[in-house]
């Protein structure tokens, strides 16, 4: 028996409200900077950071600039023209990884890859796209 | 033999149209903080968390992992519900079940919804079933007034009566400082005249969407007497399910064939014979104003038909017989994913005696009640003695 | 499944009160498989414009849509039984309030006719639109009639409404 299907669209808007602490971060992305919070409890770092440690179950009101560098700690490559590159970065101080765009690499040199730095755009207006991606530290 | 349970405390945040000033996890990181306050525990104290949450009102998947750093789920044993507008009471009804079973003594339900984030209207038309619903529903507002319109025709009840549904919740709310919609002023001029959405439902006989959330606490019998002064027992819990598609119930809200069942079993499990006269106070799931009248005829406050004599008498007022909704209702707030849990807490609010300036004098007896879609209810009935 | 920023998202991120307030948007195709008794449901609606219901052997009940188990009798059902055209309403309304239609990512128009109506013949009851936006001509226990379109492609809007019939 042929199958016989519905073809269905489900198209809905959604505004999210980035809260406390992701707000101070992407405002901080327009100027350039990468901020993180530190629990004072576990002294975990935090990036993106948030206002509460949920394994302490304790706010978190410690600021820190972290330095826009860090390590790929994992990648994958999306096969397209030119690729699509995702990394799993871990900036300099932070406990958390970040997930971004490697660029000005081709994918057979990611294997050597360790160190990156972040690449921001020019027009930037308080979104994680305001870096543009991370870039290999030659 | 199932253990006994109580809840020994409660948490809301300040419910609102938006809360702007906090992301989901921040807002639940509120509730949760009251009501760990309210039995002065902490997270530790806790054995397991149950979250309840509409995923299509906010387009998360997964809601349990984006927010967990706030509702305290990090390694805890953990389970996420999601059943429609009965979520809150399937999450309190399953706390219940995991205290009552004896695998854990100390268990936390919560529900939140941050409704401002999404489109509400369109999102709950997914709800329908994508062949034969789907094409020709008309959002939320829309599909509950083609019931209204057939409960009128059965019952009598007039928008009049419906109005002044809207009114006593409106008013109610003002003695809840966690509720979202207070109108002291209102009247039944003003909803009646308030504009027309889908006949016979006004922008004021509905519910307002909402941002929020709340947690309860469940503990079993012997932690429940230590922490809390007076602990709301839980005496009967109950659910049932309708059939598959939006026309198989007859008489839609005059007939609501899954909250006559639930309530009859819970009311037997109970041992109530009388409603009317046993319960002390009922914070029941009315969607509108439309659906509260229904729902005293099928909850058997009344007998059929007589849903708009009960309100014109002032029976459900908070200083009636019957105090429906001390709390103002999901006619004042309605964070979907928290609504009907917050019915639950409100009731244990009130066995607790820390309804404030909302408490109805000497509550002994209390229901809460979840409702989705006609289609399935949840009851809950709580006491100030032990089951 | 597909969640993407608005291509404007990144100038449309907006300050409100104290925080960000992040726009996406939700666009995702499904594939649903109408199955053995929508299949035979639709394509007499579609070939031959006929409504068909399935009977209950034990409770008699005739389910419209048509399925393959009566949930009250847990019993499967065979028997196919043309129910309709014509049938009577249940419940209605005027739906005057706009909404996106999720279907389609825009808002339906409005006001239109939304009845639940019971075909002749049924147990249960479908909804569908009414040809009538005057809320004074409409009332419960009213008889309407199917009107199917010329052209069907074998869905439930091959009624194109239901049409309020003289009394
Ligand atoms: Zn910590
Ligand atoms: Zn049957």
């Amino acid at each position: 028996m042929s199958e016989w299907i519905v073809r269905q669209k489900i198209r809905i808007p959604f505004q999210y409200t980035t809260g406390r602490a992701l707000t101070r971060f992407l405002t901080g992305l327009a100027e350039c900077r990468i901020w993180a919070t530190r629990c004072a409890e576990c002294a975990r770092v935090y990036v993106p950071p948030r206002s509460f440690c949920g394994r302490c179950w304790r706010e978190i009101t410690e600021w820190r600039e972290l330095p826009a560098e860090g390590e790929v700690m994992s990648y994958t490559v999306r096969p397209a023209d030119p690729p699509l590159i995702l990394g799993l970065i871990r900036l300099d101080g932070a406990d958390t990884a970040l997930v971004h765009r490697l660029g000005e690499v081709e994918p057979e040199e990611l294997e050597r890859v360790v160190r990156v730095r972040a690449v921001w755009r020019e027009d930037r207006t308080g979104s994680i796209l305001d870096i543009a991606y991370f870039a290999p530290v030659r | 033999m199932p253990r006994r349970v109580a809840i020994i405390a409660t948490g809301q945040t300040k419910h609102a149209a938006r809360r702007l000033d906090v992301n989901i996890a921040e807002l639940i990181t509120e509730a949760v903080t009251r009501a760990l306050q309210d039995a002065d525990l902490t997270m530790r104290d806790i054995d397991a968390v149950l979250l309840g949450n509409m995923e299509p009102f906010e387009g998360f998947l997964f809601p349990e992992l984006w927010a967990v750093e706030g509702w305290g789920g990090y390694m805890k044993p953990s389970v996420k519900f999601n059943t429609g507008g009965t979520v809150g009471t399937t999450t309190a009804i399953a706390a219940y079940y995991y205290v009552a079973s004896g695998i854990y003594d100390t268990v936390m339900a919560i529900g939140f919804q941050k409704q401002s984030e999404g489109h509400t209207q369109t999102a709950i038309t997914t709800v329908g079933d994508p062949i034969w619903e789907r094409s020709v529903m008309a959002g939320a507002i829309g599909n509950f007034a083609v019931m209204a319109t057939t409960y009128m025709h059965e019952s009598g009840v007039t928008e009049e009566q419906a109005a002044k549904v809207a009114v006593k919740a409106r008013r109610n709310a003002c003695l809840n400082e966690y509720a979202h919609l207070q109108m002291p002023d209102i009247t039944v001029e003003d909803v009646l005249k308030s504009e027309m959405l889908a006949y016979p439902v006004k922008r004021l006989d509905m519910c307002p969407q909402s941002d929020g959330a709340v947690a309860v606490i469940f503990a079993e019998e012997s932690k429940a007497q230590r922490l809390a002064p007076r602990p709301a027992w839980i005496k009967a819990v109950a659910t049932a399910h309708e059939q598959q598609y939006m026309g198989d119930s007859p008489k839609r809200l005059a007939e609501m064939r899954s909250l006559i069942a639930a309530s009859r079993r819970a009311y037997q499990a109970a041992g109530i014979t009388n409603p009317r006269r046993e319960l002390d106070v009922a914070e029941i799931y009315e969607v509108a104003s439309f659906a509260e009248l229904a729902m005293y005829e099928n909850l058997g406050f009344c007998e059929r038909g007589e849903g708009g004599k009960l309100i014109d008498a002032g029976v459900t007022e908070l200083t009636g017989e019957l105090p429906v909704n001390p709390s103002g209702g999901v006619l004042s707030t309605n964070p979907i994913g928290a609504t009907a849990l917050i019915r639950v807490a409100e009731a244990a609010l009130q066995i607790m005696g820390k309804a404030g300036r909302r408490q109805v004098e000497g509550a002994r007896t209390a229901l809460a009640t979840g409702y989705g879609g006609n289609a399935w209810t949840d009851i809950l009935i709580l006491s100030r003695e032990k089951p | 499944m597909d969640r993407h920023p608005h291509p404007e998202s990144r100038e449309a991120v907006s300050r409100e009160e104290t925080t960000l307030r992040v726009p996406f948007l939700l666009d995702v195709e499904y594939r649903y498989a109408v199955g053995q008794y929508g299949r035979r449901f639709f394509t007499e609606l579609r070939d031959h414009a006929r409504l068909m219901g399935v009977r209950c052997p034990e409770c008699e009940r005739v389910y419209v849509p048509p399925r393959p188990v009566c949930g009250i009798c847990y019993h499967e059902l065979h028997e196919w039984v043309e129910v309709g055209p014509e049938g009577t309403i249940v419940g209605w309304t005027v739906v005057r309030i706009p909404f996106i239609d999720p279907m389609t990512g825009e808002q339906r128009p409005v006001p239109y006719g939304f009845a639940i109506i019971r075909l002749d013949g049924a147990a249960t009851s479908l909804y569908h639109f009414l040809d009538e936006t005057d809320e004074r001509k409409i009332r419960v226990g009213q008889r309407v009639r199917a009107v199917f379109r010329e052209k069907r492609e074998g869905s439930l809007r091959d009624i194109l409404h239901f049409r309020l019939l003289e009394e």
